[in-house]
């Protein structure tokens, strides 16, 4: 056994190992996705299946007056009309379960839903739909995060106290529009003080806005209950097992009488631990005694799912008379939407939602970060949850003090970077700081120094992410002929995880990985595990194909004298074969030497789990540290941001799988591009404008610039090898690096996301004409 | 009841001939996916905007989301299960999909691979730039695409 432990570094590889991981894989899942043969939940069919269409409110407050479904119930291939009246009383969601199958007594949003059909046909179910009248009272909407939070606003859920709260007891909030809360204080007590004997005060407001995942595979389910009354769901869920205790809860059912098959999934970026369909589907179900589909349509994916929490953030920094940081204080208000429902961490906030200014040291901080209700779509989990916003306001806010202090930006962030064995500014402890590294090797990559020609401008943003936790079991299965399968439900949204579980159990057991193949189990069959997120997988799922591969190898050495008696001391497997160490020689092959130990019919049966545990407050975590910088022009006449070079510096452990870590990289930062210059769902008056992929967005082909990576690897990571995380590394940067590119071109500084040419020419038309006709 | 308007086709997918009654509004994307089977070609956005649902009617690159069935009528269709040889041996740009990097998830990638083959056929040697500018009608989410020019380019020039 290694001497690691459960909480501590993976074992840094040798030699041999390093070599063996550099070179790239083949990924195992790619032949069954380019010949089109792998089957996603949207794909999949059952006879008798029927089709589910949902009817959404088209007003986004009021109160139910009636929902008619009289005529929709006789239409040809209509089997069942459900409405709030058949479901009353049942709510789902991740952690708070606030939000309505079917609504019964009043609508939040635009989209709610208010009625579920099932038909033979998906037109059918969509006619029967168009068939429903609905009569609603309007009561007065609630939009503006500011007011939503004041005395004597509408309140949008006054039932509240009797909502379910999954896992323990949800934490009281001040205002009962107010979903959940955090505060981060450190250092003097009044904070205000320090500000007021501080040298400089600096002071930005920015908002970001809300916007979709933009996954190409929209959610889909297939729900079937069979003769034994166990619910099966296929699902494009993320999180099965979560998924399982949510519907559990919602409708009265033991877990085990419900069966989560989540497999592989067309794409997630967070908005794929939400499910909403499934639920409703589940009555269709029960009603008709037929299994029920639905593949949700992209203007639904897009209003009535989940989506990035739009902010406004509002901060405030105190430096020294040496550019030092004093103090920091920010007030994050973030659009939570009509029901929590789709957020899962305990206090109902986005987990880096106050990661405004983390790499730093501060000694005085003030962060309070608060998730709103309002009458709009309900906010979820994308892509770096609040750090997406939170860092475009830190780094942003950060540039603009340096720049106003006349100091470069580089240069002051290094002054200010967290060195190892301080603390930052959300009084995280970091194993290795590596933010100076990341930091010079910016200045080196970028040549930071070097004039640029007249119109361009240089930026750069720099954050720090810590890699995710948790537990997670792998089984595994050794058949007589020397195959091996590892089971688990963790399904496969692409980051290439079956390939890090066949490497590391490769390696550590010192086999040939073309005997290993990953095998997705449903709920029922596999063991449990925490589902994809967090940064948490290549982490977790790694150490536990690292004991898997102990455990393998014990097991061998114990039998080894049973399967080769004349074996010569300190034998042992390697590269496949069980090998004399003095020579070299093979002494047996892996197929035989498993034929002679595990019986015909007698598979060997291991399993493994792996619980990175918690830290404890003053103990050091694990980090990735990451910079973008960009090299931008502005055209004048436009407004248009061309990105003419862009460099990501990422601080990394171990790469187990070398092409998917850099696609993970390299799709986070096109994912930031999109964030910073095209995406955006704008509502207007509980409406959202531009109910396609057409109007809203995504960045194609031709406007992802090319990136240069760097990569900084260190051993000191807490996964197997000392692997550490990529998915959530590259994309929040993004957008302030942008922004800071941008105010060093053309003296304009962008306070809101995304940068379109319309808002940048519109500010930079305001700042000339205000040149113009100077204040007096 | 409505009177039956449905309609005969012929047609030839992949090689093998179909002779079908659809509706005159079913679209091309449900023949494929729910009456043939064929769930390769993927629908996302049904608006022609993202390509999921790219394929080939003879020869000529187009959106399945957006034709109606009965313009396939004595035609030949090449989805992407007719892309990899008759034994199922990968074509070389499927291979160069898998090791350059060109997918994650797989929800874009057959219409990427539909649509790069298409480009390769029109254009053997394609500069980045025509790469960009073909492939623009093929969204991709999570690769960021650098791993879609690197295949295109690799398969472009085997070897
Ligand atoms: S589904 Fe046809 S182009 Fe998007
Ligand atoms: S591989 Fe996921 S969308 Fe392209």
């Amino acid at each position: 056994m290694s001497d690691h432990d459960a909480r501590g570094l993976g074992t840094p590889p040798d030699a041999a190992e390093a070599t063996a991981l550099a070179k790239p894989e083949r990924r195992d899942d790619g032949p069954g996705k380019v010949t089109g043969a792998t089957r996603y939940a949207g794909d999949r069919k059952m006879p008798g299946a029927l089709w589910a269409a949902f009817l959404g409110s088209q007003v986004p407050h009021g109160r139910i007056r009636s929902v008619d479904a009289s005529l929709a119930r006789t239409l040809p291939g209509v089997r069942a009309v459900l409405t709030g009246a058949d479901v009353e009383g049942v709510l789902f969601g991740r952690r708070l379960q606030d939000r309505p199958v079917l609504a019964w007594d009043r609508v939040r949003f635009v989209g709610d839903r208010l009625a579920a059909v099932a038909a033979d046909t998906l037109e059918a179910a969509e006619a029967a739909v168009a068939a429903i009248e609905v009569d609603i009272e309007e009561l007065e909407p609630l939009f503006d995060l500011e007011l939503a939070v004041r005395d004597g606003a509408p309140v949008l859920h006054p039932e509240a106290g009797g909502y379910v709260y999954m896992g323990g007891t949800r934490p009281p909030v001040a205002h009962p529009n107010v979903q959940g809360r955090t505060l981060k204080q450190r250092g003097e007590e009044d904070i205000e003080a320090v500000f007021a004997r501080a040298p400089r005060v600096f002071e930005h407001e920015f908002t970001t806005p809300r916007h979709h995942a933009g996954y190409i595979e929209p959610h889909a389910t297939l729900v079937w209950i069979d003769d034994g009354d166990i619910v099966h769901v296929v699902t494009t869920n993320k999180t099965p097992f979560s998924l399982r205790s949510q519907m559990a809860t919602s409708l009265g059912l033991p877990p085990a009488q419900i069966e989560i098959e989540a497999g592989v999934i067309g794409g997630d970026f967070g908005g794929k631990g939400y499910s909403v369909d499934e639920f409703a589907c589940y009555f269709l179900a029960r009603a008709t005694g037929r299994p029920v589909r639905a593949v949700t349509r992209y203007a639904d994916e897009l209003s009535a799912t989940n989506v990035r929490h739009a902010a406004r953030l509002r901060l405030r920094t105190a430096v020294d008379a040496d550019g030092r940081l004093l103090a920091h204080q920010a007030d994050i208000l973030f659009d939570g939407g009509a029901y929590a429902s789709a957020k899962p961490l305990p206090h109902l906030m986005l987990a880096a939602g106050n990661a405004t200014m983390s790499p730093y040291r501060i000694p005085n901080v003030r962060i309070e970060a608060r998730t709103i209700y309002t009458n709009t779509v309900p906010a979820g989990h994308m892509r770096s949850p609040g750090e997406v916003q939170a860092l475009f306001a830190g780094e942003s806010h950060l540039d603009a003090i340096a720049r106003e202090l006349g100091e470069d930006p580089l240069e002051f962030r290094l002054r200010n970077v967290v060195r190892d064995g301080e603390v930052g500014t959300l009084g995280d402890h970091f194993r290795e700081a590596r933010g100076a590294e990341v930091l010079e090797t910016v200045r080196s990559a970028m040549d930071w120094g070097r004039p640029l020609p007249a119109g361009r401008g240089r930026g750069l943003a720099f954050g720090v992410r810590h890699v995710g936790g948790g537990a997670l079991t792998l089984g595994l299965r050794l058949a007589p002929d020397g195959r091996i399968e590892v089971f688990t439900a963790l399904p496969d949204q692409g980051g290439g995880q079956t390939m890090v579980i066949k490497r590391v159990l490769a390696l550590v057991a010192s086999i040939d990985e073309s005997r290993i193949s990953v095998v997705r189990r449903t709920t029922a069959g596999a063991p449990f595990d925490p589902g994809v997120g967090g940064s948490r997988v290549t982490h977790i799922a790694s150490r536990a194909a690292e004991m898997l591969g102990e455990q393998l190898r014990d097991w061998i050495d114990e039998r080894l004298p049973r399967a080769l008696p004349d074996a010569p001391a300190g034998a042992e497997l390697r590269d496949d074969a069980i090998v004399d160490p003095a020579t070299g020689h093979i002494l047996l092959g892996f197929d035989e030497l498993i034929g002679r130990l595990v019986p015909a019919g007698e598979p060997l049966e291991l399993t493994a789990t792996f619980d990175a545990g918690t830290h404890g407050p003053d103990e050091s975590g694990d980090n990735d540290f990451a910079a973008c910088a960009v090299e931008v022009s502005v055209d004048a006449d436009t407004g248009t941001i061309t990105i003419h070079d862009a460099v990501l510096v990422v601080d990394v452990g171990t790469v187990i799988n070398p092409v998917a870590h850099a696609g993970q990289l390299v799709g986070g930062f096109a994912f930031g591009v999109g964030a910073a210059l095209m995406e955006e769902l704008i509502v207007e008056d509980g409406v959202m404008a531009g109910l396609s992929l057409g109007e809203t967005r995504l960045p194609t082909i031709r406007d992802v610039p090319a990136l240069r990576l760097v990569l900084l690897p260190t051993t000191v990571g807490p996964g197997a090898f000392g692997a550490k995380m990529a998915g959530e590394l590259s994309n929040a940067p993004v957008a302030p690096a942008i922004a800071n590119a941008v105010a060093d071109a053309v003296g304009i500084r962008p306070t809101q996301l995304p940068m379109t040419p319309e808002r940048i020419l519109a500010a930079l038309r305001a700042w000339a004409g205000a040149e113009a006709n100077p204040p007096t | 009841m409505s009177a039956d308007v449905s309609v005969q086709i012929r047609f030839d997918v992949n090689g093998t001939g179909q002779d079908l009654r659809v509706d005159p509004e079913r679209r091309l994307v449900d023949l494929l996916r729910e009456d043939l089977d064929m769930t390769g070609t993927k629908e996302s956005c049904a608006v022609g905007v993202c390509g999921a649902c790219s394929v080939l009617v003879d020869g000529e690159l187009l959106s399945a989301c957006l034709i109606p069935a009965v313009m396939v009528d004595g035609r030949s269709i090449t989805t992407i299960e007719g892309i990899a040889g008759p034994n199922g041996e990968l074509s070389a740009m499927q291979e160069a999909f898998i090791v350059e990097g060109g997918l994650q998830c797989g929800a874009c990638t057959p219409g990427q691979v539909v649509a790069a083959t298409a480009l390769l056929r029109e254009q053997p040697d394609p500069s980045d730039a025509e790469i960009r500018d073909w492939m623009a009608g093929n969204l991709c989410r999570c690769t960021g695409y650098a791993g879609i020019i690197r295949a295109i380019r690799s398969a472009a020039a085997p070897g």
